[in-house]
């Protein structure tokens, strides 16, 4: 008989999900446990840009004067390039950069502690460097509880929240989630560089804890995906994410995909003498609303990426977000199950009515179809030449010739990348439809 | 070998006093390919553990044409043996899942988290 | 010391921990070292030392205190000691009372690290062995030890791969068998009396997992942290204080002119410069001597061939370090 720990509730991961769960249910008073199987909270993530406070402003009163930030995201650029051009929006809002901010650019390895230690501090316990290897189920195949790798020894709740990542095995061993479905994931890559605070203040225009989020498109050698590169204190993280299955089947390595990326000569600039300080890898539930998993069955909650709540929709690309409000709701809920003494399916569904309730799967689910669209063929291979052809035609001085009108350039440049205006209306309706 | 980008005046060009355009013509945009594979992977920290976390039957393998694993693994971990199966190394191992997701044999993959507190340490992930 | 009486209680086994960043970032332009404390972490080496000592405390039944200097950050690798059943002790150092400090350079004063560590130990009771990791093949200068050994009146065996409880000689006097690394592939075989300080490589063992209780019970247990050591004023006392390095400077061997080969074979000409065809001396096998007799003719190698420039004065504990 392995040994084993009761509590009121087990939350496997301590990351932005499981940490938020974690202290919503120690500040109801219950007992819990997190099982972390990096050394440290953090140690296993890696993020794709920005973290957006919103979320923890009823969580963690004034979080922004306590949080390990790297530097606020001041100005936000879309850029869309092709080999040699490229064409961005750029907003800049002096808003952003005071108190309570939009959004910041952090250290998961920093933030996702400072998270956990919230959660302790209200009374949560933490083991790291500990797997949960799989799940311990009643006679009548509820969840009581998980294994570990510590000798098989197991910690007992009524209720296992699974905030596992995304590739979530415990979600996966529920029958929650499929086992393998490389369409519903993509690639992300991250090489980040170090370059002296002043530098990158220079370049991206900017001062003192303010930050840049560059998200970009046409960068992936029309592979589905984009780029992104955003600015902390003293370092930079450029990055590239690209859809599992076409990455696979382009045969093209992903450390290119970042090389081109760098060589742009919109980027190269900006990166400049700048040295590789740690590169990473991590896989991105891309799915949206569609690909999400049943987000309870007996006697377990599913959060964060395990439950494949990132939001990539083109504009939006947020995550850590969606884990905290996911979270913090299963914690909830959790303990709400735990009082009423029912942690069936049944009794944990207040989870997903919370979530409906608020931004967590409302905005999943009025974005549901902007995945497919993002990651279609005329979005990803042919707009980005398209408007920056279309740029070119308006901006470009052509004397002695007259200049050519908006509609002869729309023209030309639509049928040079092979899209038929006829399309290009339907896509604009679509996108209205889908962001509108 | 450092980077070359990093010996081309690096940082003490920040002044800004080189034109934008200084810097990307096609050999300067090359330079930046200059990272060898090797010194990539060199700064990340693997906490590597006694137990192999995955595993791979190259029996399966050697029915495979696809081979995605090859180029999707982050890591370039997959290496074709010359009688057609696939030899992994799961030292250096992001730990990410791409192998098994793009993998489409049934059992070529067996996939894990390595035991707790090893395998890899993301500092600025 | 104790050994006309029995021992009142069970054998202390120390573990001597060394906690740093495992992975410093080395800033090459400026040579400065970045620190995280989210790096703190056991070397292959220490590791093993805390293996080597959780098995023998086992052998004997004996206590196992694993003891670590440093400031707050040293206690995440205190803690896992916690959940392997050892007992543990904190010694203060470069302890800025912060959570954040780093224990920047250990290395600096390792004579009077190991009095504070020899200091720290005293209630606790006259330990039978102390296991370090072997620094000086991971960092560090690898000369605790052999403090500590001075410290405690101990034996001193180091670069040790293999430790383990001996079989008693005849009497019922405990020993340690030792194995280390010899030029060429050979090992020594060393009986290492008690009470001894070993340093150990990182090799052989594997540190243990600690059980999911030891784990939980861990997870809030208090650190005991010793007294405040004395910090050595510079410059005062009988040579203590951090080894003090001069300013350096670019080290260039003076240039020798030398004649040109004369042959018309460019074969031999190759051959001269390469020295290839000329006699050596050949090397000297000085010994078996005493420890003594042989530091003696290493420094007299070293003067003769003009990398001393006196002898240093003998029976100076630090004086080859101080210029």
């Amino acid at each position: 008989m392995a040994e084993s720990a009761d509590f009121d509730a087990v939350v496997v991961g301590a990351g932005p999900a499981g940490s938020s769960a974690a202290l919503a249910l120690a500040r109801a008073g219950r007992s819990v446990v997190m099982v972390e199987r990096g050394p440290f909270p953090g140690s296993k993530n890696v993020y794709g840009g920005v973290v957006y406070g919103r979320v923890l402003d009823d969580i963690i009163p004034a979080w922004w004067s306590e949080v390990p930030v790297e530097r606020w995201v001041v100005r936000r650029s879309t850029m869309m390039m092709t080999e040699d051009q490229s064409l961005a929006i750029d907003y800049r809002s002096h808003a952003w950069g005071v108190a309570p901010y939009n959004g910041m650019t952090t250290v998961r390895s920093h933030f996702d502690s400072w998270l956990a230690g919230k959660a302790t501090e209200a009374g949560a316990r933490l083991v790291t460097s500990t797997v949960a290897t799989g799940l311990v189920r009643d006679g009548a195949g509820r969840v009581i509880g998980v294994r570990t790798d510590r000798d098989g020894a197991e910690l007992h709740a009524p209720v296992v929240i699974a905030c596992d990542g995304v590739n979530s095995l415990l979600a996966k061993e529920a029958g929650l989630l499929p086992h393998a479905e490389a369409s519903h994931y993509t690639l992300g890559v991250k090489e980040v560089l170090d370059l002296p605070a002043e530098v990158i203040n220079d370049r991206f225009g900017v001062r003192g804890h303010e930050g840049v989020d560059i998200e970009i498109l046409g960068c992936t050698r029309g592979i589905p995906g984009g780029g992104f590169l955003y600015t902390n204190a003293e370092t930079v993280s450029i990055g590239v994410v690209a859809s599992l299955p076409h990455l696979s089947d382009a045969k093209v390595r992903p450390e290119e995909l970042i090389a081109d990326l760098k060589a742009h000569p919109s980027i190269a600039p900006l990166l400049r003498g700048a040295t590789l300080r740690e590169y990473a890898a991590h896989l991105i539930p891309e799915g949206g609303y569609d690909t999400m998993p049943p987000l309870a069955t007996d006697g377990m909650l599913v959060a964060g990426d395990s439950a494949a709540m990132t939001l990539a929709a083109g504009l939006w690309l947020e995550g850590v977000n969606f884990a905290i409000g996911s979270g913090y709701a299963a914690g909830r809920a959790a303990d709400r199950a735990v009082t009423a003494g029912d942690c069936s399916a049944r009794g944990l569904a207040s989870y997903r009515a919370d979530l409906e309730q608020q931004f967590v799967l409302a905005d999943h689910k009025r974005l549901r179809k902007a995945p497919a669209l993002v990651l279609s063929e005329r979005i990803q291979q042919r707009y980005p030449g398209l408007l920056c052809d279309l740029a070119e035609g308006m901006f470009t001085v052509t004397n002695p010739s007259p200049k050519a009108g908006g509609l002869r350039i729309t023209r030309a440049a639509a049928a040079k990348h092979g899209v038929k205006l006829r399309e290009l209306a339907a896509d604009t309706l679509r996108g209205l439809r889908i962001f509108g | 070998m450092s980077e070359p980008g990093a010996a081309d005046g690096g940082i003490g060009a920040a002044d800004g006093s080189l034109p934008l355009g200084g810097d990307t013509s096609p050999a300067k945009a090359l330079a930046w390919r200059g990272i060898s594979f090797e010194e990539r992977m060199a700064s990340v920290d693997f906490r590597v553990g006694g137990r192999a976390h995955i595993t791979v039957d190259s029996d399966v393998c050697r029915s495979c044409t696809t081979r995605g694993c090859v180029t999707a693994c982050p890591a370039n971990l997959f290496a074709p043996t010359s009688d057609g199966g696939i030899l992994f190394n799961y030292e250096e191992c992001f730990e990410c899942g791409a192998c098994y997701m793009v993998c489409n044999h049934e059992g070529a993959i067996t996939w894990t988290y390595p035991d707790g507190g090893h395998g890899v340490v993301f500092h600025h992930g | 010391m104790s050994m006309s009486h029995p021992v009142p209680t069970a054998p202390l086994v120390v573990a001597c921990l060394r906690v740093t960043d495992l992975r410093p970032e080395v800033d090459l332009l400026t040579g400065s070292v970045r620190r995280d404390r989210l790096g703190v972490g056991l070397s292959a080496p220490d590791a093993s030392a805390l293996e080597h000592a959780l098995r023998i405390a086992e052998a004997w039944s004996g206590r196992v205190l694993a003891v670590a200097a440093g400031p707050r950050s040293v206690e995440t690798v205190l803690r896992d000691a916690v959940a392997l059943g050892a007992s543990v002790l904190r010694i203060p150092w470069d302890d800025d009372g912060s959570d954040h400090g780093f224990a920047a350079e250990l290395a600096g004063d390792e004579q009077s690290l190991a009095r504070a560590i020899g200091a720290a130990l005293v209630p606790f009771g006259t330990p039978d062995l102390v296991v370090c990791g072997d620094r000086s093949v991971d960092r560090g200068t690898g000369a605790l030890p052999a403090f500590l050994a001075h410290e405690l009146h101990a034996a001193q065996a180091l670069g040790l791969v293999a430790l383990s409880p001996g079989a008693a000689d005849g009497t019922s006097r405990r020993v340690l068998d030792a194995e280390r690394r010899l030029d060429a592939g050979w090992r020594e075989q060393l009986v290492v009396p008690l009470p001894a300080v070993c340093s150990v490589e990182g090799a052989g063992v594997r540190l243990r997992r600690a059980p999911l209780s030891g784990v939980l019970a861990a997870e809030s247990a208090v650190i005991p942290t010793s007294a405040l050591p004395p910090r050595p004023a510079a410059g005062t006392g009988r040579g203590t204080g951090p080894v003090l390095v001069g300013a350096t400077r670019v080290f260039t061997p003076r240039t020798r002119v030398l004649p040109a080969p004369e042959s018309p074979d460019p074969r031999i000409r190759l051959l001269a410069l390469t020295g290839a065809l000329v006699a050596h001396d050949p090397p000297t096998v000085v010994g078996p001597v005493g420890a003594a007799e042989a530091a003696d003719a290493l420094l007299d190698f070293l003067v003769r061939h003009g990398y001393l420039e006196e002898p240093p004065v003998a029976g100076s504990p630090t004086g080859a370090g101080d210029r």
